[in-house]
């Protein structure tokens, strides 16, 4: 049996989605796939401890990178957006670092920068370049007609969409970043 | 040796110090893992990324190099480089210990 399920994760909320993940696999609910922008597929399956893990790579995803995952007991089954979803037995786990995809904080603020570089940046290049200038010109009346009109109302919607997502997945991001940093010290 | 590399590797974390030193002979990252988890009897573990990570890092700033590939694995080596950045860093280890022990260093 199958079940699709709709949950919205934004590039901040990878951590939740990893515990909501492991909570479904407990339940008896094996994620198959993703599909954009957020519905989720499970399978049903014996309840399991299973250790859910999201690596963000972007593009980037070398056949040496899978290797070792694979390695180290890691279950690649699909990847979404730039994410890599992981998953590993709690059973095969014998530390807690075992069970991680980053055993230190240097390489937990690495991954949080990267998100923040490729995804965060450009989200607010758009919101400046594109999304203000157009809210400001149907604010000041410059479109006219129907499709102006209409045209005006999604630049509207966008930027409270932007403002809320920028707000968002910044302070949160930072939130996560900075308490990394306290562990290592810097 | 480059000022650039050694504020970065100088000192080192734990993760990048037991890497840098099982690379005295060529290995894979998994290999290294393995050899790390028993040598200090299992309380240093080091994950798949940080692993994977740490090796690229260290193979573009030239303290290792790529040494051969068995099935999709490649195999690191040390290089001269990091040779260097490993005994500055064992000194600095050994400084530590003693000072801990209470005992003073000779200039």
């Amino acid at each position: 049996m199958r079940k699709t399920m709709t949950r919205v994760f934004t590039i901040a909320d990878y951590e939740d989605e990893e515990i909501w993940l492991r909570e479904q696999h407990q339940n008896g609910w094996k994620l198959v796939n993703m599909t954009i922008p957020c519905f989720y597929t499970f399978e049903s399956c014996e309840p399991e401890d299973v250790i859910y893990r999201l690596d963000f790579r972007n593009m980037e995803r070398s056949e040496e990178y899978m290797q070792m995952l694979k390695d180290f007991g890691w279950e690649y089954f699909d990847q979404c957006m730039g994410w890599l979803y992981f998953r590993k037995p709690a059973a095969a786990v014998e530390s807690e670092d075992e069970g991680e995809l980053f055993s230190d904080n240097e390489s937990r603020v690495n991954l949080v920068s990267h998100v923040m570089k490729t995804r965060l940046l450009p989200i607010a290049i758009i919101f400046l370049c594109c999304v203000i200038p157009n809210f400001v010109k149907f604010v000041s009346g410059a479109y006219v007609g129907y499709a102006g009109f209409f045209l005006g109302i999604l630049f509207a919607v966008l930027f409270v969409i932007y403002v809320v997502l920028l707000v968002h997945c910044g302070t949160k991001l930072r939130r996560i970043r900075n308490k990394y940093r306290m562990g290592t010290g810097a | 040796m480059e000022d650039r590399i050694k504020r970065i590797y100088v000192p080192m974390t734990e993760s990048g110090f037991y890497i840098l030193y099982c690379l005295q002979s060529p290995q894979h990252g998994y290999g290294i893992s393995q050899q790390v988890k028993r040598m200090s009897g299992g309380s240093v573990v080091i994950s798949a990324g940080t692993m994977y990570g740490t090796l690229s890092k260290m193979e573009k700033d030239g303290l290792i190099r790529f040494y051969s590939e068995e099935e999709k694995r490649k195999l690191y080596q040390i290089t001269d480089l990091g040779r260097e950045i490993l005994d500055t860093e064992i000194r600095r280890i050994e400084r530590l210990y003693k000072n801990s022990k209470g005992e003073d260093v000779d200039a």
